[in-house]
C-alpha cells in the first residue's frame, strides 16, 4: 500500500470514528435532557400523592413477588422476611427454591413454619418438575408466602414457575436478595392504574446499591456511601444509568431493558408472550423486547413505565472477578437477545422499538465496546508508526473526559435534587473523587469485561451464568 | 514578552479545530467547576434546610398543640390562642414556614378528629393559610392548582366550592383528579354529581381513591347510581359497579342484568363478578344461556361465581364444561361437581392417556 493509500485510509478511519464518538455525545445530551424533563414532570405529579389510601383499599389490583433463590442460604432468611415486610394491601409472595444444594429450604421450612401442600400448578409455560414440592406456613402470620422447590433450571426457568403458580394481575419479578422498600409496591402499579388508553405492560424500578449501607431485618435502616472505589465507581454508574438514561427511555416509551433485578409485570401479557426465555442469560432485556414485539403485532397502545424512585437495594460485586464476570454475563445476554430478534432492527412495522431502541441498542450498547477497543488498537498503531497527530490526541482526549466528568456530576446534581440519599457530610467530596477516577477505573474493567463477553460468547458458548458471591447484609448490620 | 503573550501566540500556531477543541475544553472546565460548587452549595443548603425544618416544626407542632388544648369553647378564642394564631400568622408569610405549617396541620388532622379536627380548619382560616391556598388556585402552574385544591380539601375549605366545581371538565388530568377527590371528600356521595357530566374517562388509580375518600365519609347514604350504571362514559359505569359491590346496591340488579349485554366485554366481565357478590340468582340462567356466546374470560368470570348461585338442576351444566379447553373452568366444574354431585363425580371416566386431565381429576379427587 502506498503512502497516499495509507493516507486515505488513516483519514476514513478518523472521519468514522468522529461521527461515531459525536452521535454518541449527542445521544447522551438528548438523553439527558429528555431525564430532567421527565423528573421534573415525575416529582411535580408525584410529590403529594397519599400511596396510603390505596394501601388499604379492598379493590386494588393483586400483585405476586416472585423471586427464584439458589444457594441463597446466607441471607434467604432475612431477604423473604423483607418482601414480606411491605405495606400494599393486595400482595403475595412466592419464593422459588432453583434446586438450591444448600440448606435454603430447611431454614425457610423452620423459619417460617412451612408445610408441603398438594397444589395443583396450571403449567401454562413448560417448565422444571418440582422437587420437594410447594409449602405453605401454618402461620397466619405468613399467610402470604408460599415456598416451591423445584428442580434446578435457572433464573428463567424459577420465574416461569412463579408465573405458572400466580394468579395474581401484576406479578413482580425480584432477586430474592434485593431490599424492596416496605412502599414499594404501591408506587410501582400507580403506572398500570393511571392510565385509560393505553396499557401498561411492564414497569422497572430504579436499582441502588446496598453495599455499607445498614440493613436490619430486611429492612433498608440508613444509607452509606460505600468505602471501596469499585463499589463507588457503581453506585455512581447505576446513578448515571437508571437516572440519565433509563428515565429518558421511559419518556420516549422505547425502554428496552426492565432489570431482572426488579420489575412489575401485566401477568397476562407475560404469560400471552410465553414467559422468560429459558435459554438466554439474558432473559430481562429478552422478555421485554419480546413483549413489546407482541404489542406492536397485535397493534394495541402500550407503555413501559418507569419510576425513578430508589425502591430496590441491592449488593454490588466487591471485587473485580465477580463484578468482571457480572458484566460479561450481561453482555453476553444483550448479545444473544439482539441477535434472536434481529428482524426487529429498523423495521418500519416495529415503529420506535424497530427504529430508535434497537439501532441504539445494537450500536451503542453491543457494538460501542468493541469499536472502543478497536480504537485503542488504532491508536497504539498510530503512536508505534508515529503516525499519531499528538496535538489532536491530547484535546480530544482532554474533551472527552471533561464530557464524561460533566455527564456524571449532572447525574449526581440530579440526585441531590430529588432523592438526595447520601445525606452524611464529606460524601460530596467522595463523590466528586468517584467521578473523577471513574474514567480510569470502573470504566477500563467494564470494557474488558464486554470484550471477554464477546468472545465468549463466539468462542466458549458453553459458558452460562457466571458465579456471584454474597457476601450478605450481615457485615453492615447494627446490633440491637 | 509576557507569559500570557506567549501562551496566546502559542495558540494561534494551532489549526483552527484544535484552536475550537481547546474552547470547548475550557467551556467544559469551566462547567465542571462551577457544578462541583454547587453540588457542595447544594448539598449545605439541604443539609441547612432539613435542620430548619426539624427545628420548625418542633416549634411550630408545640404551638399547634398547645393551640388546640388551650380552647375551652370551639366558638371562642383566648387570649393565649389569639397570641399563637397572630404569630403562626406572621410564619406563614415565609414559603418554607409556610409549607411546615401545613404539612404539621394535615399531620394533626390525621391523628385526631372530631372539635380537634375543626379547630384545625378554623386555624388554617384564622391563620391565613387559606388565603394562600386560594391563590393556588390561580396559578398557570397545573402543579400549583392541584397543590391549592388539596390543601383546601384537606381543611374543607367549602368557601371556594363554585371556583373548584367549575373546574371539574379542567384538561389537565392531575387538576381533574384532585378536584373529584375534592369534592368527594367535602360532600361524600353528594359530591359524586361531577359524574353526571363526566367528559373525560376515570382511571382505575381514580376510582381507588375515590372509593377511599367515600369509605372515609361520615354520610353512608347511597344515592341512586341507576344513571351512573347507564353513563356513556365506560369509565362511570366500571366505578358505579365498584360501588354498587362496596355498597352491595341489591335494588340496582336489573339494570345490572341489562348490562351483561353491554358492548364492551371488560364491563360485562366486571357485571358477573357484581352480580355474582350480590348473589342475583336470576342472572344464572341468563349467563348460563349466553355462556357458549361469551368470550372465555366472561366464562371463567361466570365459573367464578358459579359456586354461590348452584342449585341440583345445574348438573347438567356442570358436565357439559367438565372438559372445557380453559383449565380454570374444568378444574371449578369438576370441584363443584364433587362438592355437590360426589356420585357422578365418582363416575366420571378418566382415560390414562390423557394425563394432563387425569391430573387435574386426580388433585380434586383428593382435595
Amino acid at each position: 500500500m502506498d503512502t497516499g493509500s495509507i493516507h486515505i485510509l488513516i483519514y476514513v478511519i478518523n472521519i468514522f470514528f468522529i461521527v461515531y464518538t459525536l452521535t454518541a455525545v449527542g445521544s447522551y445530551v438528548i438523553l439527558g435532557t429528555l431525564s430532567l424533563f421527565e423528573t421534573i414532570k415525575y416529582f411535580r405529579k408525584n410529590s403529594y400523592v397519599d400511596y396510603k389510601q390505596i394501601l388499604s383499599s379492598t379493590v386494588s389490583p393483586s400483585i405476586s413477588i416472585i423471586a427464584p433463590a439458589y444457594n441463597e442460604s446466607l441471607n434467604i432468611i432475612d431477604n423473604v422476611s423483607s418482601l414480606l415486610s411491605n405495606h400494599y394491601a393486595n400482595y403475595d409472595v412466592t419464593i422459588i427454591n432453583d434446586g438450591s444444594t444448600d440448606d435454603s429450604l430447611e431454614k425457610l421450612i423452620e423459619a417460617y413454619d412451612l408445610e408441603c401442600i398438594d397444589y395443583l400448578i396450571n403449567e401454562q409455560i413448560k417448565t422444571q418438575a418440582l422437587r420437594a414440592g410447594v409449602f405453605k406456613s401454618t402461620n397466619p402470620a405468613f399467610e402470604k408466602l408460599t415456598v416451591i422447590d423445584k428442580e434446578n433450571g435457572g433464573k428463567a426457568d424459577a420465574l416461569n414457575v412463579g408465573l405458572n403458580m400466580s394468579k395474581s394481575d401484576y406479578v413482580v419479578c425480584i432477586d430474592v436478595d434485593c431490599l424492596l422498600l416496605e412502599d414499594a409496591l404501591q408506587k410501582m402499579i400507580k403506572p398500570f392504574l393511571e392510565t385509560t388508553k393505553t396499557r401498561v405492560i411492564a414497569a422497572g424500578g430504579v436499582i441502588r446499591i446496598a453495599n455499607s449501607c445498614v440493613v436490619k431485618n430486611g429492612k433498608l435502616l440508613a444509607v452509606n456511601f460505600p468505602k471501596k472505589l469499585i463499589e463507588k465507581t457503581q453506585v455512581l454508574e447505576y446513578i448515571r444509568a437508571f437516572l440519565l438514561s433509563r428515565m429518558a427511555w421511559s419518556r420516549l416509551n422505547g425502554l428496552l431493558i426492565i432489570s431482572g433485578a426488579f420489575g412489575l409485570f401485566d401477568r397476562k401479557i407475560i404469560i400471552e408472550v410465553g414467559g422468560y426465555d429459558t435459554n438466554t442469560i439474558g432473559e430481562d432485556l429478552e422478555i421485554i423486547v419480546r413483549m413489546r414485539m407482541h404489542m406492536e403485532e397485535q397493534n394495541i397502545k402500550y407503555k413501559m413505565a418507569y419510576i425513578p424512585d430508589p425502591l430496590c437495594w441491592t449488593e454490588a460485586p466487591d471485587n473485580y472477578k465477580t463484578f468482571i464476570s457480572q458484566r460479561n454475563r450481561w453482555t453476553r445476554g444483550a448479545i444473544e437477545t439482539l441477535r434472536k430478534h434481529r428482524k426487529i432492527g429498523l423495521n418500519y412495522k416495529y415503529r420506535l422499538l424497530g427504529l430508535l431502541s434497537y439501532p441504539y441498542w445494537f450500536l451503542y450498547e453491543r457494538i460501542g465496546p468493541v469499536i472502543e477497543t478497536i480504537g485503542i488498537v488504532y491508536l497504539t498503531t498510530l503512536v508505534v508508526f508515529q503516525k499519531l497527530r499528538w496535538d489532536y490526541a491530547f484535546v480530544l482526549f482532554i474533551l472527552a473526559y471533561l464530557f464524561t466528568v460533566l455527564f456524571s456530576l449532572v447525574a449526581i446534581l440530579t440526585e441531590e435534587h430529588t432523592f438526595h440519599q447520601y445525606k452524611e457530610k464529606g460524601i460530596g467530596y467522595k463523590m466528586i473523587l468517584t467521578v473523577l477516577l471513574e474514567p480510569f477505573t470502573l470504566h477500563l474493567l467494564i470494557l474488558y469485561a464486554a470484550i471477554r463477553g464477546n468472545w465468549d460468547y463466539l468462542f466458549n458458548k458453553n459458558k452460562r451464568w457466571g458465579a456471584m458471591i454474597r457476601k450478605g447484609f450481615q457485615k453492615s448490620k447494627v446490633n440491637n | 514578552m509576557s507569559k500570557y503573550q506567549y501562551f496566546i501566540e502559542y495558540f494561534e500556531q494551532f489549526p483552527l479545530v484544535i484552536q475550537l477543541l481547546w474552547i470547548i475544553s475550557g467551556f467544559f472546565m469551566i462547567a465542571v467547576l462551577v457544578l462541583i460548587s454547587y453540588l457542595k452549595m447544594l448539598r449545605s443548603y439541604l443539609r441547612k434546610k432539613e435542620k430548619n425544618t426539624t427545628k420548625y416544626e418542633k416549634e411550630y407542632e408545640l404551638s399547634l398543640l398547645t393551640y388546640l388544648f388551650s380552647g375551652n369553647e370551639v366558638d371562642e378564642v383566648n387570649p393565649e390562642q389569639q397570641l399563637i394564631i397572630d404569630q403562626l400568622k406572621t410564619c406563614s408569610i415565609d414559603k418554607l414556614k409556610r409549607k411546615i405549617l401545613v404539612s404539621l396541620l394535615v399531620k394533626l388532622k390525621k391523628d385526631i378528629s372530631g372539635e380537634m379536627s375543626e379547630s384545625i380548619n378554623k386555624l388554617y382560616s384564622q391563620t391565613g393559610l387559606i388565603g394562600y391556598g386560594i391563590a393556588q388556585l390561580k396559578s398557570n402552574q397545573w402543579h400549583v392548582v392541584v397543590k391549592g385544591v388539596r390543601e383546601l380539601a384537606q381543611f374543607h375549605s367549602t368557601e371556594v366550592y363554585n371556583e373548584i366545581f367549575n373546574i371539574r371538565n379542567h384538561s389537565n388530568r392531575e387538576i381533574r383528579k384532585e378536584v373529584q377527590l375534592y369534592l368527594v371528600s367535602l360532600f361524600n356521595f353528594k359530591g359524586l354529581a361531577f359524574l353526571d357530566d363526566l367528559k373525560t374517562s376515570l382511571s382505575e388509580w381514580d376510582q381507588i381513591q375515590l372509593l377511599e375518600e367515600l369509605h372515609r365519609g361520615e354520610t353512608q347514604e347511597i344515592p341512586d347510581i341507576t344513571p351512573w350504571l347507564r353513563s356513556e362514559n365506560e369509565s362511570v359505569v366500571f366505578f358505579t359497579l365498584k360501588l354498587a359491590k362496596t355498597y352491595n346496591q341489591f335494588e340496582v340488579k336489573n339494570t345490572l342484568i341489562d348490562l351483561l349485554l353491554h358492548k364492551n366485554k371488560e364491563v360485562r366481565i366486571q357485571v358477573i363478578l357484581t352480580l355474582g357478590h350480590l348473589n342475583v340468582v336470576e342472572s344464572k340462567e341468563i349467563l348460563k344461556r349466553n355462556f357458549n356466546q361469551s368470550s372465555q374470560e366472561e366464562q371463567v368470570v361466570f365459573f367464578k361465581i358459579f359456586e354461590s348461585l348452584y342449585d341440583n338442576n345445574d348438573e347438567s351444566f356442570l358436565l357439559e364444561h367438565i372438559r372445557h379447553k380453559n383449565f380454570d373452568i374444568k378444574l371449578k366444574a369438576l370441584s363443584m361437581l364433587k362438592k355437590f354431585s360426589i356420585d357422578t363425580f365418582k363416575n366420571i371416566e378418566v382415560l390414562p392417556t390423557d394425563i394432563a386431565y387425569a391430573k387435574i381429576f386426580k388433585f380434586v379427587e383428593n382435595n
